[in-house]
C-alpha cells in the first residue's frame, strides 16, 4: 500500500475513532502518528470531541419504556397474528366439545362415538337450513318494500328525495376540513 | 433464535412481537430509547418534546410493524421514521431557531443543562455554558452535515446504515462526517480541554 498524504491521515483519525479502519490502515496511521505532532494533537481533539458529545447525553425518563408500552394501541396486524388465531380456534374447539358433550349426554350410551358426530352434523345442518331460510325471507321482504316504493308516484318521489339528502350529507362529510393534528398524524403515518 | 447469552437481534425481536409476544417490543424500546430520545432532543431542542415524539414514533412503528422489511436494519427504519416525524413537528410548530444564549439570559428553556459531576456554582455555570455551546454548534452546522452528525453521534448508527438511509455512497458519508466533526471542533475548541 502506498503511503497516504497528510490530509488522508487526518480523515483516517475520524474513521479510526469510529472503528472504521482496517488493520493495514491502522498500522500506517500509528506509524504516521509517531512522527507527526499535528496529527497527534488532532487525534486528541477528535477523542475529546467525542467524549464531550457523549457527556452531553440527555438521561431518558425512568418510566419511558412503561409509558410507551401502555400507550401501544391494538395494531391491525395483531388480529392476523398466529396467537390471535390460536385463541379463536381454541374457543371454537372448546364450544364444539361442549356441544358434543351435551348432545351425547342425552343420547344412548351405545351410540357414543359416531352418534355424537352425527348429532353435531345434524345441528350444523339445521343451522345452515335456518340461515338460508332467514336469508330468503330477507330478500323477499326487500322485494316487497321495493314493490311498494315504485307502486305510487308519491312514495317514489319521497324515496328519491331521501336518496338525494343522503348523498348531500355524504358530500358534506367528505368536503369537511380535517383538524390540523389529524392531518399531521396522517402525514407521519404515510411516511412510515 | 439466538442461543446462550447472545442477545436476540432486532429482526428476531420484531419476529417475536409479530408472533404475538408483545413484551419483546419492550426490549426493542429498551435498546433504542436513549439513542432515539437524544437524537430527537438535538433536533427539537426540548427534552419533553423529544420524549413525547420518541413515544409517538415507537407507537407508530409498532402499528405498522408488519410492514417492516427485514432486509433492512430495524435501526435504519426507526431513525428514518424518527427523522420524518421530527421534521414534520419542526415545520408544524414553526420552531423558532433563536440563540440559546438569549434564551438562557431570559431564564427559559434550560433543557441543555447537562448531567455533570461538576458541583458548585462555577461547575453549574460551566456545565450550562457547555450544554448551550454544544447545541449552538450543532444548530449552526449546515443541514447536510448536521443530519449525519446527529445520526452518527446521537443515533449511534454505523456509517453503512447512514449511507443506506440517506442513499449516499459510503465515501460521501465518511467525508461529510469528517467535515462536520472538523466544524464542531472549531466551534467547541474552548471546551475540548475540559
Amino acid at each position: 500500500m502506498s503511503r497516504p498524504d497528510h490530509n488522508t491521515y487526518r480523515e483516517w483519525l475520524t474513521l479510526d475513532a469510529d472503528g472504521m479502519l482496517d488493520g493495514g490502515e491502522r498500522a500506517l496511521l500509528d506509524d504516521h502518528l509517531a512522527s507527526c505532532a499535528d496529527c497527534r494533537k488532532e487525534r486528541d481533539e477528535t477523542l475529546a470531541l467525542d467524549a464531550l458529545l457523549q457527556r452531553s447525553a440527555l438521561p431518558v425518563r425512568a418510566d419511558f419504556r412503561e409509558s410507551v408500552m401502555s400507550a401501544l394501541p391494538t395494531a391491525g396486524w395483531e388480529a392476523r397474528s398466529p396467537r390471535a388465531w390460536r385463541f379463536t380456534a381454541a374457543v371454537i374447539v372448546l364450544l364444539g366439545a361442549l356441544a358434543a358433550a351435551l348432545m351425547s349426554a342425552g343420547s344412548a350410551p351405545a351410540s357414543s362415538g359416531l352418534g355424537t358426530l352425527a348429532a353435531v352434523g345434524g345441528m350444523l345442518q339445521a343451522a345452515v337450513v335456518a340461515g338460508a331460510g332467514l336469508l330468503g325471507a330477507s330478500w323477499k321482504g326487500l322485494g316487497m318494500v321495493i314493490d311498494k316504493v315504485i307502486a305510487s308516484p308519491v312514495s317514489l318521489g319521497a324515496f328519491g328525495f331521501l336518496v338525494l339528502c343522503l348523498n348531500l350529507f355524504l358530500v358534506s362529510l367528505i368536503r369537511r376540513k380535517r383538524p390540523v393534528g389529524a392531518a399531521a398524524r396522517s402525514r407521519i403515518g404515510s411516511k412510515l | 433464535m439466538t442461543r446462550g447469552t447472545e442477545q436476540p437481534t432486532d429482526e428476531e425481536l420484531v419476529a417475536a412481537v409479530l408472533g404475538g409476544d408483545q413484551e419483546r417490543f419492550g426490549d426493542l424500546i429498551e435498546r433504542y430509547q436513549a439513542r432515539l430520545v437524544n437524537y430527537l432532543f438535538r433536533l427539537l431542542r426540548n427534552a419533553d418534546d423529544a420524549h413525547d415524539l420518541a413515544q409517538e414514533v415507537l407507537v407508530k412503528v409498532y402499528q405498522v410493524l408488519d410492514r417492516y422489511d427485514p432486509q433492512y436494519k430495524f435501526s435504519t427504519w426507526l431513525f428514518r421514521v424518527a427523522q420524518n416525524a421530527a421534521i414534520d413537528q419542526i415545520r408544524r410548530r414553526r420552531l423558532k431557531v433563536v440563540s440559546l444564549r438569549q434564551e438562557d439570559d431570559e431564564g427559559e428553556n434550560r433543557d441543555w443543562d447537562l448531567p455533570s459531576p461538576e458541583r458548585g456554582p462555577y461547575g453549574d455555570m460551566r456545565n450550562r455554558e457547555r450544554g448551550g455551546a454544544i447545541q449552538e454548534a450543532i444548530d449552526t452546522l449546515p443541514w447536510e452535515y448536521r443530519e449525519l452528525i446527529l445520526l452518527r453521534h446521537f443515533g449511534e448508527l454505523p456509517y453503512e446504515e447512514i449511507a443506506k438511509m440517506k442513499q449516499m455512497p459510503l465515501g460521501t458519508v465518511k467525508n461529510k462526517l469528517f467535515r462536520g466533526r472538523q466544524m464542531l471542533k472549531e466551534k467547541l475548541q474552548d471546551f475540548l480541554s475540559d
